[in-house]
């Protein structure tokens, strides 16, 4: 969600999704082993041509991040300073420290290397280490990510199989509306209509704060299922209906039809051939959802009051706390890219071998 | 040829005929919302708190007797105008460089490709508020950046239609025949690719909608006591001990207009029948390069 | 240009912080209170309190005392039953010398005694302390303990125990009454029951100080091992102990035998519980998990409606606007008073907090020694004279002001730029985050024109200086004006009048009619008082002006 995702077209989306980042090279010239040699290049290519993707990308987010900074009419000294303190002479010599008085690309590098070094600089308001405090709230956000992915994973992925499979039947259908609502209600939208019904109405679940897993396994599922639930809904309608429309499709297929005509048991079919061939878009969807769900995150932090990166990036933006904005601006983007990668380069590995499906 | 899309033919589906309704209503509140209000939004009431939807007040009152259906009328005009902004902004950015980058060469090509996925990799909300902190905080410097987050979809989207098409073989053939480029884009390419950009604007519209109710909602850029859809929302959200209904209204409204566009843009796609070029959620970041294999891709895709 | 409000609402409440202290523990709080409009105002202005910078004090006047009375003793210890479920804010910290919000003293009051206390109408009488006398001029006041109290840890609670404790809150370096203790220049151990406070100069307000935080008694044992553990380990000699205690969640306390006035305390045990959202308070209530519970104006009626009965307890708490009367238009005083008539008072205690408080012109409340009845209706609303005051000062076509405010109080911003509005004053709200607005309101003083509120101070000269003198934290014009010497005659006057002394009141209250006509920095709205729903079953809730105690409630069965 949240990254000004397309909500993903209704059920009528074509379900011909490659698994996320795939090159296709089966059109060129389909599967028969290229020679030797002319993998090689391949493989190389690809591995040079993803670092000349990679380096890039990062390069230039973190450069549009750092020069928000720049573009910002605020002025760090006298922020720092206080308004007593801040004499010219003060605030010339406070840049210099700062490294204020430097070209912006020499800034932008100096904050670069520091950043990879996990030095992030200090906030101009409170002065703590703008890592130590993105660190603290990590947690939060990550956790409600983390369990948004796997209750949209469970909610989607049931629903999707259980409407392919009864398709026509009223689950289906009923899973078709719930899924088309679903789409078009925003993560926050939803949060509130939670609140409501579990906390305010129904007094089942805590509707705000957030305590540690170190301090109580129960006491924290209590407080960040209802933001994961909030967050994961849109995730799930998406993931159903890609799952059952891409489980309908693989279900009519030869084999499929073969192996139940060989009396193969249906539940073994369904597992073992029919959803391990359907789900890959839908783990697409999934890979490519998370790292977006962490700044989806925000949504279900501001509903539900959490100590998360959103509530900082506000607190900080009020304050115009530039540093600590930056650096979490970098660090979600980064996560964002890693998270992606390793998404992407997962689902090629797990579909490496069967590039029939889905083309 | 045979035109790709009709309204008429999109018209047929009850879906498209009952957003259109529903757009349509949004179009005539967004222009005359705060004429059109039973009552001045603005008038405070203190014998009337946090009331429900009743005769006098259809849609109840607010935390300080406000009328809530005229606050929500009125409010349809900043929370519209904006997301246009920013799908404007979108639009401005991410086509034109989405059809001329097939033309320019893979150099253009690959920095094009890497600057949309350096957007992509940014959160619109985060990227939103940074903005704000950096430029000061207003509803129109928030959407900025919404517009340009937007772009990359426009991006990808052209550049993909842009390439189909330049690559077809009657545009060879125009091009053989000494047509200019510019004529090529004008004639061929541009009509060819106009409907899928309508397409992604529809969603995008839905897209940017979501970000300014929520960018609202978080109190961005909302200068009291002008009503907005997300500020009605966030504001309902800290009286729910006395009116746990009232974030359902403003919710209700931006869900359906939200639904609305995405129906709209759902039944254009259908019309055009497969082949055409779905709004699907790519990858954020597409782990091979542009510049190799890809090129290598669309060399075999035109052998 | 407005800021963010939704993050602001949710943090604005934490008011941890004196304005330093906020460097160092802000951004890790775990919970954050969503909706303000329970007590938003208060316990930001009550971290004033904390930062109180030092007052200057002069003059010279005579000695005072106040009678000893001790608790009827004995009896009642076994029949302590029942718990107290309390529903309020968890303080910022359990050591009364790092606490950084007035409001904490609530809470900390169940774990520590203090010297004296105030009664419910703010009367000082004896505490741990039973009498006390001024030497002639003025400048140093002896104290006579109790004998034989302990803490609960059974270190001695004798004079020495008190100096070190004084001591300590003037030199510990994290302390937040130093300044407010600054007055006192030594504490001189006469026995271990008495001790005498010499101060660097007359100061009759002494008593009143030592009700409060300044002088709770930490067990020294305590804070010589290992100050560290304080915040989340106090050891006191009040009314209750604390067993356990879960920050942002609650605390568990059991009855102190030990303490001083123990008979009055028949309960066994208390807890304290923070709900963080105004709508589940009610719920709690109805749950059981809490049996006495702080609500707002507006949840009155639906607590009434599920069987509650409602205590409104008056309070020092005042809900006012700072204005800077050196700032272009607010320099004309026809526009501050154009202000203060174009603003309907009862209407927005109407809508702010359902009609409980009453509107106010100065700040204290009705009822408190130093309320002056000659102002109960000094700026009566009058849209019309408002009209014509700001044609006189040279507005007649009206005026662009900007209003600041942190969030909590988005609501009373607007009703209040409605209000202006009518009398052609346009009003721009400004949102400024609660974490910058000490350092830009009270430490700058760059803020125009802003909604505040007091939270009260043990001392009302204490009080009147930080909103009136020179040097006061809550003196907007501070930077930039003289206060001028008529208001600070008066204040200083009141500081040399003995609090039991025939002429105190009375000066106490010429000062305010002095501070509030002369200076009219505060556009002082509406009283707010602490209002408690609570279970059927617990009975005797004292209603006590300044610090909420709990001697004499009972819990049946």
């Amino acid at each position: 969600m949240s990254v000004v995702s397309i909500p993903p077209s209704a059920g009528a989306t074509p379900p011909r999704r490659t698994p996320a980042g795939r090159i296709a090279p089966g059109r060129a010239g389909r599967p028969g082993t290229p020679p030797r040699r002319r993998r090689s290049r391949i493989v190389a290519a690809r591995l040079g041509g993803g670092l000349a993707v990679l380096v890039p990308i990062v390069l230039i987010s973190s450069f549009i991040t750092y020069s928000l900074g720049a573009l910002s009419n605020s002025d760090p000294a006298a922020t720092i300073l206080g308004q007593d303190a801040a004499t010219p002479a003060a605030v010339a010599r406070l840049n210099r420290t700062l490294g204020l008085n430097h070209p912006l690309i020499v800034q932008y590098w100096n904050w670069l290397t520091q950043a990879v070094h996990g030095n992030l600089g200090r906030s101009y308001f409170t002065q703590i280490p703008v890592a130590q405090s993105i660190a603290q709230r990590l947690p939060v956000d990550l956790s409600i990510a983390v369990l948004a992915v796997i209750l949209a994973a469970v909610i989607g992925g049931s629903a999707g199989t259980i409407a392919a499979i009864r398709r026509g039947g009223w689950f289906d259908r009923g899973v078709t509306v719930v899924c088309s609502a679903a789409s078009t209600l925003p993560a926050f939208v939803v949060g509130i209509i939670l609140v409501v019904l579990f906390a305010v109405t129904a007094h089942l679940l805590p509707a705000n704060g957030y305590v540690g897993p170190s301090t109580s396994i129960a006491q924290w599922l209590a407080h960040i299922i209802l933001p994961s639930l909030a967050l994961s809904l849109a995730v799930s309608a998406d993931i159903a209906r890609q799952l059952r429309t891409s489980l309908v499709e693989v279900l009519e297929q030869n084999y499929i039809v073969g192996a139940r005509v060989r009396g193969l048991p249906y539940r073994r079919i369904l597992v073992r051939h029919a959803l391990r061939n359907a789900a890959g878009p839908a783990l697409t969807i999934l890979g490519n959802d998370f790292p977006l769900m962490l700044a989806g995150a925000v949504a279900a932090e501001a509903v539900f009051s959490l100590p998360g990166l959103g509530q900082l990036l506000l607190q900080s933006a009020q304050t115009r706390d530039i540093p600590v904005v930056q650096g979490l601006l970098l660090v979600v983007s980064c996560f964002v890219i890693v998270v992606n990668l390793i998404v992407n380069t997962t689902l090629n590995w797990l579909y490496r071998s069967d590039d029939g499906i889905g083309t | 040829m045979k035109r790709l899309i009709g309204p008429q033919s999109v018209l047929r589906l009850p879906s498209a005929r009952i957003a259109i309704v529903v757009l349509l209503g949004i179009a005539v509140l967004t222009a005359f919302g705060s004429t059109l209000a039973p009552q001045n939004p603005l008038t405070i009431n203190a014998n009337a708190l946090f009331q429900g939807p009743g005769a006098h007040h259809l849609l109840g009152t607010d935390y300080l007797g406000r009328d809530v259906l005229s606050r929500l009328m009125a409010g349809t005009r900043l929370s519209v105008l904006t997301a246009l902004e920013a799908v404007g902004i979108g639009l401005v950015l991410g086509t034109g460089p989405g059809i001329a980058t097939v033309f320019l060469g893979r150099w253009f090509d690959f920095a094009a490709n890497r600057v949309t996925d350096a957007l992509m990799t940014l959160p619109y909300i985060f990227f939103a508020v940074a903005v704000t902190a950096a430029l000061g905080n207003g509803l129109v410097q928030a959407m900025v950046p919404v517009g340009i987050l937007l772009a990359p979809f426009f991006f990808r989207i052209t550049r993909a239609a842009t390439l189909e098409h330049a690559r077809a073989q009657y545009v060879e053939a125009a091009e053989l025949m000494g047509a200019s480029k510019l004529h090529v884009v004008r004639v061929h390419v541009l009509r060819k690719v106009l409907p899928t950009i309508a397409v992604t604007t529809a969603s995008m519209t839905a897209a940017a909608l979501l970000a300014v109710s929520f960018l609202t909602f978080l109190g961005i850029g909302v200068q009291p006591p002008a009503p907005t859809w997300g500020g009605v929302l966030s504001s309902d959200l800290d009286y729910l001990a006395q009116a746990p209904w009232a974030p359902f209204i403003p919710g209700a409204l931006i869900a359906v207009t939200v639904g609305a566009l995405n129906a709209l843009a759902d039944a254009f796609r259908d019309r055009r029948g497969a082949g055409t070029l779905a709004a699907q959620p790519g990858p954020i970041i597409r782990t091979h390069s542009t510049l190799e294999p890809a090129d290598d891709d669309r060399q075999s895709q035109v052998a | 240009m407005p800021f963010p409000r939704r993050a602001v609402r949710r943090s604005a409440l934490r008011d941890t912080a004196a304005p330093f202290a906020d460097t160092a523990a802000p951004l890790a709080g775990t919970s954050v209170r969503r909706s303000a409009p329970r007590h938003a105002t208060v316990r930001r202005s009550a971290l004033a309190g904390a930062a109180v910078l030092a007052l200057s004090l002069a003059a010279a006047a005579c000695g005072s005392s106040a009678g000893s009375t001790a608790g009827s003793a004995s009896s009642a210890t076994a029949g302590a039953t029942g718990t107290v479920n309390w529903e309020w804010e968890l303080p910022t910290s359990w050591d009364p010398v790092t606490s950084s919000a007035g409001w904490d003293v609530h809470a900390l009051g169940l774990v520590y005694a203090s010297l004296t206390m105030l009664d419910p109408h703010g009367t000082v009488e004896p505490g741990l302390a039973t009498s006390w006398k001024y030497a002639a001029n003025g400048k140093s006041v002896t104290f006579t303990l109790r004998p034989g109290l302990k803490f609960t840890d059974g270190t001695p609670l004798n004079a020495q125990a008190v100096k070190e404790n004084i001591e300590r809150g003037q030199k510990q370096s994290n302390s937040n009454i130093a300044s407010e203790l600054a007055v006192i220049s030594k504490v001189v151990v006469n026995s271990p029951t008495s001790f005498t406070l010499d101060l660097a100069g007359v100061d009759y307000q002494i008593p009143d100080l030592l009700a409060g935080k300044d002088g709770m008694m930490v067990s020294p044992a305590a804070f010589t091992k290992n100050p560290g553990s304080l915040p989340t380990h106090p050891v006191g000699a009040g009314p209750f102990k604390l067993t356990s205690y879960v920050p942002d969640s609650h605390a568990d306390l059991v009855r102190n035998p030990g303490y001083w006035d123990a008979s009055q305390i028949h309960l066994a045990n208390f807890t304290v519980q923070s709900i963080t959202q105004p709508e589940q308070i009610l719920a709690a209530l109805q749950s059981g998990q809490v049996n006495v519970a702080y609500i707002a104006g507006n949840q009155v009626a639906s607590a009434k409606a599920a069987g509650f009965k409602i205590a409104v307890i008056p309070s020092e708490v005042v809900n006012e606007l700072d204005i800077q009367t050196t700032t272009a238009p607010f320099n004309k005083p026809d526009v501050v008073k154009a202000i203060n008539y174009a603003i309907n008072r009862q209407a927005i205690l109407q809508v702010q907090a359902s009609g409980y408080g009453a509107v106010s012109y100065q700040p204290f409340p009705k009822g408190f020694v130093g309320y002056n009845p000659a102002l109960a209706s000094l700026y009566p609303y009058n849209p019309a004279k408002a009209k014509q005051l700001l044609a006189q000062a040279g507005y007649p076509n009206g005026v662009k002001i900007t209003l600041s405010t942190v969030s909590t109080s988005d609501s009373l911003a607007e009703q209040l730029q409605s209000q202006l509005k009518q009398v052609g004053i346009s009003v721009t709200i400004k949102d400024i985050p609660a974490a910058t607005e000490t350092q830009y309101l009270y430490l700058d003083k760059t803020i125009p024109l802003a909604i505040d509120g007091t939270a009260g101070r043990n001392s009302p000269v204490e009080m009147l200086d930080v909103l009136y003198s020179q040097q006061g934290l809550m003196n907007v014009n501070g930077k930039t004006s003289t206060t001028s010497t008529t208001v600070t005659q008066a204040l200083n006057q009141a500081l040399t009048v003995p609090l039991g002394s025939g002429s105190y009141p009375s000066t106490l209250q010429k000062a305010v009619s002095t501070a509030v006509t002369n200076d009219p920095i505060h556009i002082w709205l509406y009283t707010n008082p602490r209002i408690f729903a609570y279970s059927p079953k617990v009975t005797g809730i004292p209603y006590d002006l300044v610090q909420q105690r709990w001697e004499g409630v009972r819990v049946a069965g």
